[in-house]
């Protein structure tokens, strides 16, 4: 599609400082959880605290999104691409908020954590994680290019982070069992991990809306889901 | 660079009055001009009006007139009253010589017999009586009445001789002169003598004329501007034929005077002088001018009341008479009044088709031989009398009369149209 | 079901070229939307419809536009009846100087659709109430058509277009001299008359044509650019002309 300008340049202007707030929103998320993981991981308090703080700029670009998206519609009563974008940023911004409420969480209860952690558990969560952030920053690089088939790639690996996420809730099971005084750390662990594969969701839908704001189509049928979860103990 | 504007601001104001002064100077002007004109006119005309009448008495002696004691309604018509018409002019002065006999005869028109006859067929009772009879007084004495006439000059250069203005004067004292309304003047057809000419027979002819031109110039011009505006293909015959109507429009009008004379008159016979054929030549003259205002009225209506009529499927035809011609009437026949003022007052192509006969009868058909108005204030104006200059303001007056009462109802109607219309 | 079919349809102003070989299918009981920048050609294409361009002398048009089987392009074809079927609303109100009533019976009285002066009081109201006008000038039938609002006098043409009950309603630009109340009246009426007629209309305002049509047709200097759904046009359309006119990157 062209990428002819408009002829009113305030119009213009107004997509493109939508277009940029998604990207510097994509990237306070990217910063937030990785450090989140990093706190969690080599449990650094400084970095679990700056994340705490920190998600209150995220909140403040949700907001300015939102006002920018209800002028851009009163106003430019925008059709086409122009709609696609617009409607698009809305959700988009949604998605990117709870993926920095969910990093604030995991840096709260990385805070709470007593023990040092067993390095098997440390691997797992380090597994699924670097997965989630990757697939993150593959979508945020997509919107930035425009490119469907970087979306679908992220949408089809939903799979692969729900695999990698019950193999981290396995451990995690384990590890509550092992030692009574394991319940309060495993208890935050089990919330840590439900957080992460949350955050991969949410990248999904990140996923589906660029999808459909390149091609103006939805993707097609449930998204792949992975093995199902353990509900019981051994296997 | 702003003295320069100031310079230029001052100097648009100071031309702008300017300007506004010279047309206010030259509206002055114009009604200045106009104001002489139709002041001449009326001080000249006004006193056309008004008639002078000599009151006589006149003994009804039957034996004079060869009737018995209880005459019929056509005894009394055909009686003779020469002998006491005459007489009753001859009493005024009972010592008059054979001389100044004729000259009180001449005091009075050649109608005094027929005023006389009247007033007794109206009252058969005066029979053997005496009675006070209004007799019209001569072109010369009523000009004398009036004052226009020039009492100073010595008899011989004079028509009314110095026993005619004694008994005159006599008259004046005794309140025996009187004048009143001049109804005559409307009534009476033209004649020799000026105190009994009217403007009848001219009026008659004009109308005829007016009438007949009508009849013939209307229907053919709205037709043909019909034609020429809405269904004519535009191509270079049709251009053609419109310069050439144009230039129709500016043809001096004897031009059509001549062809009256060669074609209506020499091949095709028509009876000379007849508004029927004065009717024909001005219907010519008018015709472009009606053309062209009903043309101008066509264009003039939008034409998105015509697509809006097409577009309800009616056919060309229907949108055209139903309702671009009547949205036209207004501007057509505002141009038909005018061009028809413009034919009213037309002298020169009438003069050439032969009215300006002497015609003293009023017609009463447009077959009839008659005069029109202009061209009776032509046959006036060429008078020797005195008599006549008056009536030549008057007829004047009611030919302008005429004109704007004709004017008038052009804007009447164009007011009631445009007011349907908005 | 297609009304109407354009064929290859081209339309010269003389020596110039103003529509490019057009081949447009205008569905029944619907409303097709015609856009694009001024100029375009999209206002002669819907003259063709009707065969108003006849009425200007330079104009030629060639193709095939077939209404009900029939070619209208064809030499047999008569245009009076032809416009009966298609009625035509255009920019500016042009009521008749006449009174109301004898706006709307003047086209059943020319097609002789009334027998009795009962009959065509019937029409009168139907129209003007199928035009939503009705109630409001039900007292004041024999006042001039002038007289009204600007709003009121565009409901007035368009009872007078329906009065002989056309079944396909052509309008160009009908509200663009109207106020958005009056506007708003005017597209909730197409909306209603869209169950028994088919509509086409010419608008300049994007926002109308995605709001009252159900397809839509893009006219760029003289050629049929895309056409579709009214859906597919406004949320994304697959040429690249058609985008850049109705996001506002030129035109």
């Amino acid at each position: 599609m062209s990428e002819a300008p408009h002829t009113v340049k305030s119009y213009e202007e107004e997509l493109k400082n939508l277009n940029s707030n998604i990207i510097k929103m994509g990237g306070f998320c990217e910063e937030a959880l990785g450090k989140a993981i990093q706190a969690i991981t080599t449990r650094n308090s400084d970095h679990a605290e700056s994340v705490i703080k920190d998600d209150e700029k995220i909140d403040k670009f949700e907001t300015l999104i939102e006002q920018q998206v209800v002028n851009l519609i009163a106003l430019r009563q925008p059709m086409a691409i122009d709609l696609r974008e617009t409607v698009t940023a809305l959700k988009i911004s949604s998605d990117l908020e709870r993926i920095g409420d969910l990093a604030k969480n995991i840096s709260k209860r990385t805070l709470l954590l007593n023990e040092n952690l067993p390095k098997n558990l440390v691997d797992a969560l380090v597994r699924v994680s670097s997965d989630v952030q990757k697939q993150l920053k593959s979508i945020l690089d997509a919107y930035l290019d425009r490119s469907s088939s970087m979306a679908m790639n992220v949408w089809e690996s939903d799979e692969k982070i729900d695999d990698l996420t019950n193999l981290c809730m396995q451990e995690v099971i384990k590890y509550l069992k092992e030692n009574e005084k394991n319940l309060d750390d495993g208890t935050h662990l089990l919330f840590v991990t439900k957080n992460i594969e949350r955050i991969g969701d949410h990248t999904t839908n990140v996923a589906e809306q660029v999808y459909y704001l390149v091609t103006g189509e939805y993707l097609e049928g449930d998204r792949p889901k992975g093995t199902e979860p353990i509900v019981t103990g051994e296997k | 660079m702003n003295k320069n504007k100031e310079k230029l601001l001052a100097k648009r104001y100071s031309s702008e009055k300017r300007f506004q002064f010279l047309g206010k100077s030259a509206i002055f002007m114009a009604l200045l001009f106009l104001a002489i004109f139709i002041f001449k006119i009326f001080s000249t005309g006004y006193t056309a009006f008004q008639k002078t009448w000599l009151i006589v008495p006149v003994n009804f002696d039957a034996e004079t007139m060869y009737l018995d004691a209880n005459p019929s309604k056509e005894d009394l018509e055909d009686a003779d009253y020469f002998e006491i018409s005459l007489q009753s002019m001859f009493n005024l002065d009972k010592n008059a010589n054979e001389k100044q006999q004729n000259e009180l005869k001449k005091m009075v028109s050649y109608f005094f017999e027929r005023e006389i006859k009247q007033e007794l067929i109206n009252d058969p009772s005066l029979l053997g009586k005496t009675k006070d009879v209004y007799i019209t007084a001569s072109d010369d004495l009523d000009q004398v009445f009036k004052g226009n006439y020039p009492r100073d000059l010595p008899e011989n250069q004079r028509r009314v001789t110095d026993y005619q203005l004694k008994i005159f004067d006599q008259l004046v004292e005794q309140g025996k002169v009187e004048s009143k309304f001049n109804l005559s003047f409307f009534t009476y057809p033209d004649s020799r003598e000026a105190e009994l000419a009217g403007i009848a027979s001219s009026f008659m002819g004009s109308i005829f004329s007016i009438l007949v031109c009508l009849a013939i110039a209307f229907p053919v011009a709205v037709l043909a501007a019909i034609y020429l505006e809405e269904f004519a293909p535009k191509n270079r015959f049709t251009d053609f034929i419109e310069v050439n109507i144009n230039n129709l429009a500016a043809v001096p009008s004897i031009v059509f005077g001549l062809l009256g004379l060669g074609i209506l008159l020499a091949v095709f016979q028509l009876p000379r002088s007849t508004p029927l054929v004065g009717g024909i030549t001005l219907s010519l003259m008018t015709l472009p001018t009606i053309i062209i205002a009903c043309r101008a009225s066509l264009k003039a209506v939008p034409p998105s009341i015509r697509e809006a009529a097409l577009a309800m499927g009616a056919s060309r035809m229907q949108t055209t008479m139903h309702h671009t011609v009547p949205l036209s009437m207004p501007g057509t026949l505002s141009g038909t009044i005018i061009g028809l003022a413009q034919a009213l007052g037309e002298t020169a192509p009438l003069i050439l088709i032969g009215m300006v006969a002497f015609v003293n009868t009023i017609p009463g058909s447009p077959m009839d031989p008659a005069a029109s108005l202009p061209v009776q204030i032509y046959i006036w104006a060429e008078s020797a009398e005195r008599g006549f200059v008056e009536k030549v303001s008057a007829c004047i007056m009611v030919l302008l009369g005429f004109l704007i009462v004709m004017n008038l109802f052009a804007q009447i109607i164009r007011h009631k149209f445009e007011k349907k219309w908005s | 079901m297609i009304k109407i079919s354009a064929k290859n349809v081209d339309v010269f102003y003389g020596k110039k070229q103003a529509l490019f070989n057009i081949n447009l299918d205008i569905e029944e009981n619907q409303v097709t939307a015609l856009i694009g920048p001024s100029g375009c050609g999209k206002s002669t294409f819907l003259r063709c419809l009707n065969r108003m361009n006849d009425v200007i002398d330079i104009c030629k048009v060639q193709g095939e536009i077939v209404i009900n089987d029939f070619n209208i392009n064809d030499k047999g074809c008569d245009v009076v009846r032809l416009r009966e079927k298609i009625g035509m609303v255009f920019q500016k109100p042009n009521p008749f100087p006449k009174t109301l009533y004898e706006n709307i019976s003047y086209g059943p009285t020319i097609h002789g659709m009334a027998q009795s002066k009962q009959e065509m009081d019937e029409i009168v109201e139907t129209s003007l109430k199928k035009a939503a006008l009705w109630e409001e000038v039900k007292d004041r039938l024999h006042e001039p058509g002038t007289g009204l609002s600007g709003g009121q006098q565009q409901r007035l043409c368009i009872a007078r277009a329906i009065s002989v009950q056309p079944e396909v309603i052509l309008m160009d630009e009908p509200c663009s001299a109207l106020d958005p109340i009056a506007t708003a009246q005017i597209e909730e009426l197409i909306d209603e008359l869209k169950k028994e007629h088919t509509i086409i209309i010419v608008t300049h305002s994007m926002a109308q044509a995605a709001r009252v049509s159900q397809r839509t047709g893009f006219f760029h200097l003289g050629e049929l650019i895309e056409h579709g759904s009214t859906d597919k046009i406004f949320k994304n359309p697959d040429n690249t002309k058609t985008q850049d006119y109705i996001t506002g990157r030129f035109g």
